[in-house]
């Protein structure tokens, strides 16, 4: 009898561990979004990382399903309804959702779609109280402190590093303290963290999905010609969690270079069909634009 | 990302425009032009590649009695089709002799 108990809890433990989420060790599925938030809180971070939060909450990181809902209400209302005729689970919308939110690989099948429904509400009833109640739920998902140096940490190296411990903290430093367990994952500092979701992303089904091709021109252009930067070099400067991009000015300028050089002449008479009098020298000119690409990717992108 | 030639005379008349436009456009297995990222499966590259300068030339022919004109060249930046700023511009006037 002993022995049949054992048998029947080992072989549940092995069925949790078959169907477990990416990361390991996050204890349930969550059946509500505040739920959900809590399981991976973020708040406790900003407590001590205070300039990184502050930084952060500027880029589109703080916000990534508001301010992307058009593109993933299209994939669920277009893409999985018409042109695939696709149910709608959480398997879909993590398609889009495993970047823009990965925690949602901790959402329940119920709730993963619950939210899918909440991104077509708030882009479809825009300026309703019921649209602006969604859109203020959706906003506690996001890609936060735990996605990247929890879930999304050692997603890349799984050989070597073993799956996210829920509840440790991954940082490319390794250092630590008392607040937290530390795990030195020196992936974070490379190209190849960022290009998990800024690239051709494949679910695990194998669609391809590609909100933007940065990788691949990363990787197959830049590296090619001899560059060696990498995303953070230039994306997260000084440590800042601020994450410029397109959407950003500055680094859009540092990115390009124009050198125009204007040549002034007089072409020779009557061999410009449109000026006025075909005997007189024609006022002319020639402009030559160099335009660089001081950037790690193809301009523009995505 | 678009290159913006113009030309004007003194009294603020266009005399010439011309641009040449990067992009690069999204295809789905029938190459038909797409904009959704799960309809996306290759892309035709029109962009500028990393670490590659890119000249681009044009030739103005004004009217013979053209005396000034004023030459604009500007990068745009479009974060999407309807947002855009420039990046950098240059601007030069010229004075031309008429006979």
């Amino acid at each position: 009898m002993k022995r049949k108990s054992w048998l029947i809890a080992l072989c549940f433990a092995s069925l949790t561990v078959m169907f477990a989420p990416q990361s390991c060790f996050a204890e349930k599925l969550a059946n509500t979004i505040d739920e959900l938030v809590k399981m991976y809180d973020d708040t406790k971070c900003w407590e001590c990382h205070t300039d990184q939060h502050d930084e952060w909450k500027t880029s589109f990181h703080s916000n990534p399903i508001n301010s992307s809902l058009g593109g993933i209400r299209n994939f669920i209302m277009i893409g999985l309804a018409k042109e695939w005729n696709t149910p709608l689970t959480k398997a879909q919308i993590l398609k889009c959702l495993d970047c823009h939110a990965p925690v949602v690989n901790f959402a329940s099948e119920k709730l993963a779609v619950q939210i899918a429904e909440m991104i077509v509400t708030a882009n479809d009833k825009k300026g309703t109280p019921e649209a602006e109640a969604v859109t203020k739920e959706l906003a506690k998902l996001n890609v936060g402190c735990t996605a990247c140096h929890n879930i999304k940490a050692t997603a890349t190296a799984q050989g070597l590093r073993g799956k996210a411990v829920h509840g440790k903290i991954y940082s490319a430093s390794g250092y630590g303290n008392d607040e937290h367990d530390t795990v030195e994952a020196v992936e974070l500092k490379r190209s190849i963290f960022c290009m998990q979701c800024h690239g051709i992303y494949s679910a695990p089904d194998g669609e391809k999905i590609q909100c933007n091709t940065l990788s691949g021109s990363y990787q197959d252009a830049y590296n090619n010609l001899g560059g060696t930067e990498t995303c953070q070099d230039c994306h997260m400067k000084d440590n800042k969690h601020n994450f410029p991009g397109g959407h950003d000015k500055e680094i859009v300028a540092e990115g390009l270079g124009l050198n125009v050089q204007i040549t002034q002449y007089r072409h020779l008479p009557g061999q410009v069909e449109t000026a006025k009098n075909q005997k007189a020298w024609v006022p002319s000119a020639v402009v030559t634009a160099f335009v660089e690409n001081k950037a790690g990717h193809r301009i523009p992108d995505g | 990302m678009v290159l913006d030639v113009t030309a004007k005379d003194s009294n603020g008349n266009e005399l010439f425009k011309a641009e040449k436009k990067y992009f690069e456009i999204g295809v789905d297995t029938d190459r038909d032009m797409r904009y959704g990222a799960w309809q996306i499966k290759e892309i035709i590259d029109l962009t500028l590649p990393p670490m590659q300068t890119q000249k681009e030339q044009f030739l103005l022919n004004f009217d013979s009695d053209t005396e000034e004109v004023t030459i604009d060249v500007k990068l745009w930046y479009y974060i999407n089709g309807k947002s855009g700023h420039v990046v950098h511009s240059v601007s030069e006037t010229l004075e031309y002799e008429i006979d």
